[in-house]
């Protein structure tokens, strides 16, 4: 047998390229810890889950459906999304999560040569993106927990192609105002495309957070991600979009694959954007509660914290965040660490219901004590 | 690091003796315009003659065989890649020619005799039955320069740099003018040497300067095993901002490190009070100073990312002592027990030797099992015994099944399990060091 000689065959910036392993099944997970119960409070999922329309459309799902294909193009859910905003269902591009329309937009506008800017301490995937498609990615650190505007339009040049922003930034919850916003795009004068990966967008009750997509008609080099994995509670079923001019999307949907958005997602998508049972209110209620808590037991204990906007918050600890991650493992609680944001000594927990938080906290204390 | 090939020379030719004229020109003109002087470009050659010979003599006569001249900026690299069937597979052992129960001969000849030419000479298994041996020769740089360093009065804010040459020879001199450490790498004694590592990729450095642009510390960093990181410091000079200084750099060396393809960090050299709270210590390794004198080194670890768990193979024999450790360091590993149930065991093995002759250290590894594994760890010691190498470790990889069945062998000829190093392997490494005080 001949192996293939993977040294000529694959480019160097995909060989150097470490891929990423997600965790193991929870399952495998407490057999590994020895844990009986294991609260999530590692990847901002909703506790609630999905709004009781979409757990509908889930129970029900018609088992022959699974033999035929769904809408390629997610058609009914672009028109339900271009309705709620007001824009051209053509504007709108799904796809199998968010994470699947960062891949579309490099491709769509990155060549060889090319950079994109990002910061630092974000949301890794569009560096991983351009990293192993032979993009340069340009990490731009922040400043006071933020994205430093000066910082990133210092850093663009001619080969520059995309600038991709967090608002609210995932892990410190900070976020740019609509004028920051607005400036910052006055000053790229359109030379780039923007993108304002706001997936935590529901959750945000701060009156001068700008919603990106109702400013898409003054910059048509914007784009704005929006995902139902995160307030609406299907992460399961990876559904995820996109929002740009008219113009622009064409340019992206031509580096799309269609039909990776299920026929199941697609549906619960729907349902979700048709709630009216107030799951939105609900669950930033139990968002504020789980913060308000778990803030006031970290003051109580010495432990710094650093929390904004979005379902989560981040805590500094006197430890390894890696080897904290392991002791809470045994406790049953799975976490963020956060030396892959760039954060040593810092975790990120996701808010939940108070069950999860308070022992979440009984095992914070056993491992520092 | 990628492939440069302007930085490469290759040679494609059979195993035979009469091309060895061919081999060692090419590598000498080679290391002479990678610009080590003419010394090192002979011993160089004279390694490659050893090889060379040997390989076309009693390895893979006849067959063919890649020889690839790297300019490592700091060094000459060579690398032998031939295939070897298993007949054969004994004399790739360093100490092939080393009889380990008679006392008259010492190994005067083939691989053994080349490592005494080169700095660094390793074997490692590349596919089935092929096989990589790799020697290094460093260039010579001149020593540190006996200047006097004035103390440092470090004002004000301090920022963390990739600094340029010069920042790097500010960084290594001032360590070297420092208290002397007998864990600290030769090449902390040349700053010009590590001005060229950092040049060819094979390490970084960082440096804390302040707002007169003093340099106030520094850490170095590269790969050790394909997904580890090994740290040199974080080093600080100005005492009394001590914690401060050494957090900026292990964070910045943290920040340039947490998205590569490394999943933990290892310093096995020591590192400042300050720092330790954020690593773990994964053991001792007993090193001596130049006096002979004992010094119980700690070993640190952290991980860069969640631990994904494993499963892990032992000697029933090893099982507690794994359980114990793994249990300290909350690393969620599945034990199973390897034993011997009497199946045929046949051919020579092969351990791969990492000689750091600079350090007085030997890294010995398994790459092929064998019916000899006894015998051949006696060879080995006896061989490296020779050699005066001081400190002799033997790694297992955990995650290969038949590395298990070697752990009884080795406790059996004084090793003694020292440290585990989480992922430095398939899985896990287990790290064996021979004690000195047996026979």
């Amino acid at each position: 047998m001949i192996e293939p000689n993977l040294e000529l065959l694959v480019p160097a910036y995909v060989r150097e390229f470490e891929p990423y392993i997600p965790s193991k099944p929870d399952p495998e997970l407490q057999k590994l810890y020895g844990c009986d119960r294991l609260y999530r409070l590692n990847n901002n999922e909703n506790p609630l889950g999905p709004p009781p329309g979409a757990q509908e459309v889930i129970r029900r799902f018609p088992p022959p459906r699974g033999a035929i294909y769904p809408s390629g193009d997610s058609y009914y859910l672009r028109r339900e999304i271009a309705a709620c905003h007001d824009i051209d269902p053509d504007q709108i591009l799904v796809g199998n999560g968010a994470n699947e329309v960062i891949f579309d937009v490099i491709k769509a506008f990155c060549g060889k040569g090319d950079n994109i800017i990002t910061a630092d301490k974000t949301f890794a995937v569009y560096e991983w993106v351009a990293v192993f498609s032979g993009i340069e990615a340009r990490i731009i650190p922040l400043r006071e927990e933020r994205f430093d505007d000066r910082g990133m339009l210092k850093s663009i040049d001619d080969a520059t192609k995309v600038i991709f922003l967090c608002n609210p930034n995932n892990p410190t919850g900070a976020y740019w105002s609509r004028d920051t916003l607005k400036n910052f795009l006055d000053e790229v004068e359109g030379k780039q495309i923007v993108v304002v990966d706001e997936a935590y967008f529901e959750f945000v009750e701060a009156e001068d957070y700008p919603d990106g997509i109702s400013m898409l008609k003054d910059y048509p080099n914007l784009i704005v991600f929006r995902t139902f994995s995160k307030m609406y509670g299907i992460a399961g079923l990876r559904v995820g979009y996109l929002a740009g001019d008219l113009k622009v999307v064409d340019m992206i949907r031509r580096t799309c694959v269609v039909y990776s958005v299920n026929g199941i997602a697609q549906e619960a998508a729907l349902a979700c954007l048709r709630d009216d049972t107030g799951h939105i209110r609900r669950t930033r209620e139990l968002v504020r509660e789980s913060k308000a808590f778990l803030s006031a037991e970290m003051a109580a204990m010495g432990v710094p914290v650093i929390v904004g906007e979005g379902n989560y918050m981040i805590l500094k600890l006197p430890l390894s965040d890696t080897l904290a991650y392991r002791k809470l493992m045994h406790e049953g609680i799975m976490i963020r660490p956060m030396t892959g944001f760039r954060y040593p000594n810092h975790i990120r927990v996701t808010m939940a219901q108070m069950e999860a938080m308070e022992a979440f906290v009984a095992a914070l204390k056993k491992i520092l004590s | 690091m990628s492939q440069d090939y302007t930085r490469i020379v290759t040679l494609h030719l059979a195993a035979q003796m009469p091309l060895l004229p061919v081999v060692t020109q090419c590598v000498e003109t080679a290391a002479r315009v990678f610009g080590l002087g003419r010394e090192e470009s002979l011993k160089l050659s004279l390694a490659t003659e050893e090889i060379f010979s040997y390989l076309s003599g009693k390895v893979c006569q006849g067959e063919n065989i890649d020889i690839r001249c790297v300019n490592g900026i700091y060094c000459s690299r060579v690398e032998f890649r031939f295939p070897v069937s298993v007949l054969d597979m004994g004399s790739l052992n360093i100490a092939a020619s080393v009889d380990y129960e008679n006392e008259d001969d010492l190994a005067e000849m083939g691989l053994a005799l080349a490592s005494r030419s080169v700095d660094y000479l390793n074997i490692t298994a590349e596919r089935k039955n092929h096989i990589c041996l790799t020697i290094i020769k460093d260039k010579q740089y001149p020593p540190v320069a006996e200047e006097y360093f004035a103390p440092l009065d470090i004002q004000g804010a301090i920022t963390v740099e990739t600094p340029d040459p010069e920042g790097v020879k500010r960084y290594v001199s001032r360590l070297a003018q420092g208290p002397p450490d007998p864990r600290r790498p030769q090449f902390f004694q040349y700053p010009g040497q590590v001005v060229d590592m950092a040049a060819s990729g094979e390490c970084q450095v960082l440096t804390a300067v302040d707002v007169k642009g003093e340099c106030a510390g520094g850490v170095l960093f590269h790969f050790w095993r394909s997904r580890i990181i090994e740290v040199f410091g974080p080093h600080v000079f100005a005492q009394e901002r001590e914690a401060e200084i050494a957090g900026m750099l292990l964070d910045a060396c943290i920040a340039k490190s947490a998205r590569t393809k490394a999943i933990g960090l290892v310093n096995l050299t020591g590192m400042p009070l300050s720092l330790q709270s954020q690593f773990e210590l994964l053991g001792l390794i007993e090193n001596y100073t130049m006096d002979g004198v004992k010094i119980d080194r700690p070993s640190f670890f952290r991980l860069l990312h969640e631990d994904p768990g494993c499963r892990i193979f032992a000697d029933r024999k090893l099982k507690d002592y794994l359980q114990r450790e793994y249990k300290r360091l909350f690393l969620a590993r599945e034990i199973r027990e390897v034993h011997d149930n009497g199946e045929m065991k046949a051919g020579a093995s092969i351990f791969a030797t990492e000689m750091r002759r600079e350090r007085e250290l030997a890294i010995l590894s398994p790459l092929w099992p064998g019916a000899d594994l006894d015998a051949n760890v006696k060879r080995h010691l006896r061989f490296l015994r020779g050699e005066t190498v001081n400190r002799i470790l033997f790694a297992l990889d955990l995650g290969v099944s038949w590395h298990a069945s070697i752990m009884t062998v080795l406790m059996a000829n004084q090793f003694r399990p020292a440290l585990i190093i989480p992922f430095a392997g398939q899985a896990d490494l287990l790290v064996f060091q021979h004690d000195r005080t047996e026979p």
